[in-house]
């Protein structure tokens, strides 16, 4: 624990050193306090004037209103909120469910192997942003279903992942040195390689939030996502493109909200790859399965 | 040969069943079973005995779902409920769309993608791959549909010089009106899958310039133009070919968001009309239809690299 | 006196950058002649690859080189890149390491050996063929016109290390730098990769700078060694006088800490802590603080001593280099265990086999078998070393992860103090295991990076339920006091200790539990030549204060020879050849045996020209098609027809302790044997 704790502190340090991890995580700590404390802000992203309609930003409205004369700005923040939970929501279900069947998987192999892949294969057999789609589709459109469909579609990376991690870790002489000794099957997954496999899992997760939240935005930007009226970045974005002549800033605003925060994880993931495992130029591009075209 | 793509294509066998089965189950899933997804919520009595008469759904589940899966097979998914047209005639009518916008996209992301890649893993660390990995970054992080949202902002809101919905118009019978056309959906896309493809071929090229056998092929006073292009770039290609393929075989499904900025007519926005619609045999064909032939591009792509490339023994 | 092919003149190299620079090569000199080998010997860290690296300028441009380099004429460290390129091609020819990954996967061997030549225009694009044809079958490769048109994967290890010296041959260079070019491959296949390398270089008259960290290689081929510690030289002389009468501590107790193949007997003398980190050093000479004579004296801690002449041709770097002492203290004997008399035996396997699987097709059946174990017989005696050698891919690992149960076997039987232990179920061979357990070769990779080293000793003790039993934190302390490690690093964690003192964290692991028995799967194979010794010693030490029986898998001969009382060799999965350990070295009658204990290079260059060598042909067949019947017929010097059509029995070779499967066994003609003390009387 004592090294957990103080590795913890030497990684933020590190982190802050860069200039763009530190911008990174600086936005995003702000817009997450800003999303958790939306309540406690002179904001109200519910209420109407419609003479106020389609104002362009001004000291009041600093990101001006909408078609119906609510602030834009306070509905950034209050979307903020269904998009971090949206995101952090689904990220959690595919981690929760995606690294048992990785760990399973990569451990014993054979046919327990063979199963939970052709599970994770069928998961990707299509595109994450159509099986989403397909998924609400049956589940009738709400923040839930938003959740559980993104979510599933972050299932495979995460079994792939920590499927890959497994299977190097097993082949270590340190993982057979327990089985050398009597450890159980479960020990040795539990005690052994799980705690050497947190860092590309911790990766992925902050990777996957931009996955998360850049599908959440087009499920709702397509109108199938979280129903209005709880604001969302891609609704407004799905509105506001109907006003690009009269109000372009309606779109251009919560875009660059939704873009930055979206950059930020990017960034963070990538600064997190080579500070814990040393992958300076390692891919954290996309996987097939979180391209959202 | 033959023998690796038959073992690649019964790999498929379990997927495309599970698949399938699930595509199908789906009306089941639906809050008021298929009855409702077919004949509405508000169906009179009559309508809903019209329905369960028409789409057999009186029948033993098991005998429901071979009948489906063998109309399947051949092709048939019904008849649209709101199109009063059959599923795959509707199908017909966008893929061209779709075909043309993903070859118009994969060019432009390749024409972007390479040299960026190339210009900035010759010199990691420099000014130059500061600024291209930034641009990646950035190609990757702008959502393709606000990206699309700024293009029409700038193109045709401002300028006016491009349509901000772009029609399908075969580029045989009007390469012009076609490339004005394609030209803001194409580029949305190609940027976007630029940056992923920089980044890959980046860090593949990044990693070959640091193997072994460069330094074997300076150690033999070999021209830096012919190690990087004949050498390092062999090897980066390879897995690179596997990207560009995936990338392929999104666009043709995939592409729905940008289809849906541009109303492109393309088989992702039939897509969406049909979930908005409810009009669930439209649903089941459309997805199917993109399945196939994503898991065939996908296949392609692996036939091929195991065919180009000489280490794997594909037989 | 002829000019130097290359000469060198201060050479300094420091690697990294803004402010931190760490030097690497800290003033090197030395000259290569026409016709000459010279060896660089060193262990890791001594900065011996970047000096090759640096005279031929193939540096990364992280590096700053400083000094003079002329290499045929040409000032390297000044000349334009174009120059050096033309050099390249030219003058120097490359050979490296890991023949795996010097050449390139996806370009056909043929078109890499002559791009070179095409690239200098010395040769058409349509004669490249024909001439990559050529100059594969200067360095023996059978089929040259078929193999040109291979790519790498197609070779095996040997061959590719031959592709590669085709290649560095091919625009017949005036300087060869062969940068551990053995090091990767199998005792057999290294002699042929070294006799290939010495012919060709005698044809062609090229001088060649070897680098090397194994002291029976230089033995055998070089005429000039050049031994580098910290980043310097620190002796020079010919190949003779280095062996016979060193004038550098650092040499002397380098000898003095080596195994030797050829005498058996006396205790390894280590040379104490750790070689230098660059960057690390410490101040005065580098090796001070280890050295016998220097340690403390305030001359060696004040000054770095210069490489002065210290007779002819030979040139020394040591303050006292005049006044070391004629012959250090003679090494004690090595203290053998008290042999264990007429015990039971500890651990009797019998006929075990391990079988893999092999499968293919559409449909993944199993249409054969990889029989890494096939027949193996084997007892160890308690207090014992029984030692299985043999080359990579002969299924000695897998024999002891096998018995350990890691691995499961298909056939045969395991019994460990008089109990089955063969299939197992998991509570009863947990059980089992308590008696017997296993030290892993790569010290890096068998500690759990997340664990305090305390925890990893303590880790066996707390799955059996046993921390508190044994005496939970104090046991852990005395096990510390055991293998040497201070109390004081009980709370660091794997990444801060070196090889050495991991290895003895490994073994502190496996001895939590008192074993009896402990399966060593080549321990100290990824130390450095200098803690080797150590680790030995330790083992050595341990075995007798603990009466511990000792399994010991190796590859290096000359260590089984100094441990071990009795030697199994294993080829293909089976043992062809077992004795007492003198019984083995002194007289093998397996014509394998004998091939590998010929191709063993000895440190001693006086016998290089006298003793006889077997050199084999080809490499260890893929054991998932063994050659039928004995599967060493294809390569053995006395196969007869019964020997591809009838696989031997292993029995007792007439009414010696040997037994051995061979139809044709007996010993070699003329004198008994190159390693038999006797033979070394009449060699030297």
């Amino acid at each position: 624990m004592r090294k957990l704790g103080s590795k913890t502190l030497s990684i933020l340090g590190r982190l802050l050193a860069s200039k763009g991890s530190a911008l990174a995580l600086i936005f995003l700590v702000s817009i997450t306090l800003a999303a958790i404390f939306a309540d406690f802000l002179p904001l109200n992203p519910v209420a109407q004037k419609l003479a106020n309609a389609l104002k362009g930003p001004s000291a009041t409205n600093w990101f001006g209103t909408d078609e119906l004369g609510r602030d834009i700005l306070a509905r950034v923040i209050f979307g903020a909120r269904t998009s971090l939970v949206t995101a952090g929501g689904a990220v959690a279900i595919a981690a929760l469910v995606g690294v048992p069947i990785g760990l399973v998987a990569g451990f014993f192999g054979g046919w327990r192997d063979a199963a939970l892949m052709r599970f994770v294969d069928v998961l990707l057999a299509l595109p994450a942003i159509l099986f989403a789609m397909a998924m609400i589709a049956v589940l009738g459109r709400s923040q839930a279903a938003a959740l559980i469909a993104v979510g599933l579609t972050g299932i495979p990376s995460f079994a792939r992942i920590t499927r890959a991690q497994v299977l190097t870790l097993r082949k270590r002489d340190f993982v057979t040195a327990v089985e050398a000794f009597g450890g159980t099957a479960t020990y040795n997954m539990f005690r052994t390689i799980l705690p050497n496999s947190w860092s590309p899992i911790f990766v992925q997760v902050v990777v996957l939030c931009s996955v998360a939240i850049l599908l959440e935005a087009a499920l709702s930007f397509l109108g199938v996502g979280v129903p209005p009226p709880t604001p969302s970045w891609g609704e407004m974005l799905r509105t506001g493109k109907s006003y690009l002549h009269e109000a372009p800033y309606y779109a251009v605003l919560p875009g660059i909200v939704l873009t930055l925060t979206i950059l930020s994880f990017d960034v963070l993931g990538r600064a997190l790859a080579d500070l814990l495992e040393g992958r300076r130029d390692a891919v954290i591009a996309p996987k097939a399965e979180e391209v959202t075209s | 040969m033959i023998g690796f793509v038959l073992r690649r294509l019964l790999q498929l066998v379990p997927v495309l069943l599970l698949a399938s089965t699930a595509i199908w189950a789906m009306i089941y899933a639906v809050p008021g079973g298929p009855i409702g997804a077919i004949a509405g919520d508000n169906a009179s009595p009559e309508q809903i005995a019209a329905a369960t008469a028409q789409f057999g759904l009186d029948r033993p589940v098991l005998v429901q779902y071979a009948d489906w899966l063998w109309n399947a097979i051949r092709g048939d998914f019904g008849m649209s409920i709101r199109g009063r047209a059959p599923v795959l005639e509707l199908i017909g009518q966008r893929l061209p769309a779709t075909l043309q916008l993903a070859v118009a996209a994969t060019i432009v992301s390749l024409v972007i993608g390479i040299p960026v890649a190339i210009a900035s893993a010759l010199r990691p660390g420099s000014w130059l791959d500061r600024i291209l990995s930034g641009w990646s970054a950035m190609a990757l992080g702008v959502p393709t549909f606000w990206l699309g949202i700024l293009l029409i902002l700038v193109f045709a809101v401002e300028l006016r010089w491009l349509p901000s919905a772009s029609a399908y118009v075969p580029i045989w019978k009007d390469p012009l009106g076609a490339i004005r056309n394609l030209a803001l959906p194409a580029l949305t896309l190609g940027i976007y899958v630029s940056g992923i493809l920089a980044r890959f071929l980046r860090a593949s090229l990044v990693s070959e310039l640091r193997a072994d056998y460069v330094r074997t092929a300076r150690s033999k006073g070999l021209p830096e133009r012919q190690i990087v292009g004949v050498h390092i770039l062999r090897n980066a290609l390879l897995p690179f070919i596997t990207i560009v393929g995936l990338m392929m075989a999104n666009f043709i499904g995939g592409a729905v968001v940008t289809e849906a900025v541009f109303t492109y007519p393309g088989i992702g926005r039939l897509l969406i009309q049909a979930i908005s619609t409810r009009d669930y045999p439209l649903i089941q064909g459309c997805i199917v239809v993109i399945l196939v032939l994503y898991i065939a591009i996908n296949m392609a792509v692996d036939v091929l690299y195991a065919y180009i490339d000489p280490r794997i023994d594909y037989r | 006196m002829v000019d130097p092919v290359l000469s060198v003149r201060g050479l300094k190299v420091d690697f990294g950058g803004e402010g931190r620079s760490v030097p690497v090569v800290r003033g090197v000199d030395f000259d290569v002649y026409p016709n000459e080998v010279l060896c660089i010997v060193g262990e890791s860290g001594s900065g011996k690859s970047v000096t090759s690296l640096a005279v031929t300028g193939l540096l990364s441009e992280t590096a700053r080189v400083h000094g003079s380099i002329r290499l045929c004429g040409i000032d390297v460290t000044t000349a334009d890149p174009e120059t050096l390129r033309q050099m390249r091609g030219r003058d120097v020819g490359f050979i490296f390491q890991d023949p795996t990954t010097t050449l390139n996967p996806v370009l056909t061997v043929g078109r890499q050996i002559t791009e070179g030549e095409v690239a200098h225009g010395r040769l058409k694009k349509s004669g490249a063929h024909a001439r990559a044809a050529e100059l594969l079958r200067e360095v023996d490769i059978a089929d040259p016109e078929g193999r040109a048109g291979q790519y790498p994967h197609q070779f095996s290890g040997g061959m590719r290390q031959r592709a590669v010296i085709a290649m560095a041959m091919a625009g017949q260079p005036k300087l060869i730098i062969a940068d551990e070019p053995t090091t990767a491959l199998d005792v057999t296949v290294q002699a042929q990769v070294l006799a290939v390398l010495a012919r060709r270089q005698a044809e062609m008259g090229s001088a060649v700078i070897l680098i090397t960290h194994d002291l029976g290689v230089v033995a055998e081929v070089a005429n000039r060694v050049a031994v580098m510690y910290g980043g310097r030289i620190v002796e020079t002389a010919p190949v003779a006088e280095i062996f016979a009468n060193p004038r550098h501590p650092y040499t002397r107790a380098l000898l003095r800490s080596i195994p030797r193949i050829d005498t058996s007997d006396s205790r390894l003398d280590p040379i104490p802590g750790q070689p230098p980190i660059p960057g690390a050093l410490p101040k005065g000479c580098a090796f001070q603080p280890r050295c016998a004579v220097g340690r403390d004296q305030p001359l060696c801690k004040a000054e770095d001593p210069a490489l002065v002449a210290v007779g002819d041709q030979r040139q020394s770097a040591c303050h006292f280099a005049g006044a070391l002492p004629a012959e250090a203290i003679a090494a004690e004997p090595r203290i053998l265990a008290a042999s264990a008399a007429k015990h039971e035996p500890l651990l009797v396997v019998d006929g075990l086999r391990v079988h893999f699987p092999v499968k293919t097709g559409v449909l993944r059946r199993t249409t054969g078998w990889v029989k890494a174990v096939d027949g193996v017989s084997l007892s160890v005696n308690p207090g014992e070393t029984v030692s299985l050698v043999g080359e990579s891919g002969c299924g000695k690992t897998t024999t002891g992860r096998a018995i350990m149960g890691l691995v499961r076997a298909t056939g045969g039987s395991i019994h460990f103090g008089g109990q089955s232990i063969r299939d197992l179920d998991h509570g009863t061979m947990r059980k089992a295991r308590r008696q017997m357990q296993y030290v892993f070769q790569d010290p890096y990779a068998s500690l759990n990076p997340v664990l305090s080293v305390e925890d990893i000793v303590a880790e066996p003790l707390r799955i059996h339920g046993l921390y508190d039993e044994m005496g939970g934190a104090r046991r852990i302390a005395e096990l510390f006091d055991m293998v040497g490690l201070s109390r004081t690093m009980l709370g660091r964690y794997p990444s801060e200790f070196s090889g050495g003192q991991k290895q003895r964290i490994g073994i502190a692991r496996a001895l939590a539990l008192q074993p009896k028995l402990l399966i060593l799967d080549e321990p100290v194979a990824a130390l450095d030549v200098s803690i080797q010794a150590q680790v030995i010693n330790l083992l050595q030490d341990l075995q007798r204060e603990l009466g511990l029986a000792y399994l010991f898998i190796a590859h290096n001969l000359s260590v089984v020879r100094h441990v071990s009382d009795r030697v199994a060799v294993m080829y293909l999965g089976r043992i062809v050849e077992e004795s007492s350990r003198d019984g083995l070295y002194e007289l093998p009658v397996h014509p394998y045996t004998q091939s590998l204990l010929s191709a063993a290079p000895v440190p001693d260059p006086a016998v290089r020209d006298t003793r006889r060598r077997i050199v084999l042909e080809g490499e260890i067949p893929n054991p998932a098609s063994p050659p039928s019947g004995c599967t060493f017929h294809p390569r053995c010097f006395r196969a007869t027809e019964i020997c591809s059509a009838n696989a031997p029995s292993f029995d007792r070779y007439l009414d010696f302790a040997t037994r051995t499967a061979c139809h044709h066994a007996g010993p070699l003609e003329g004198r008994r044997n190159v390693f038999a003390s006797g033979a070394m009387e009449i060699a030297s």
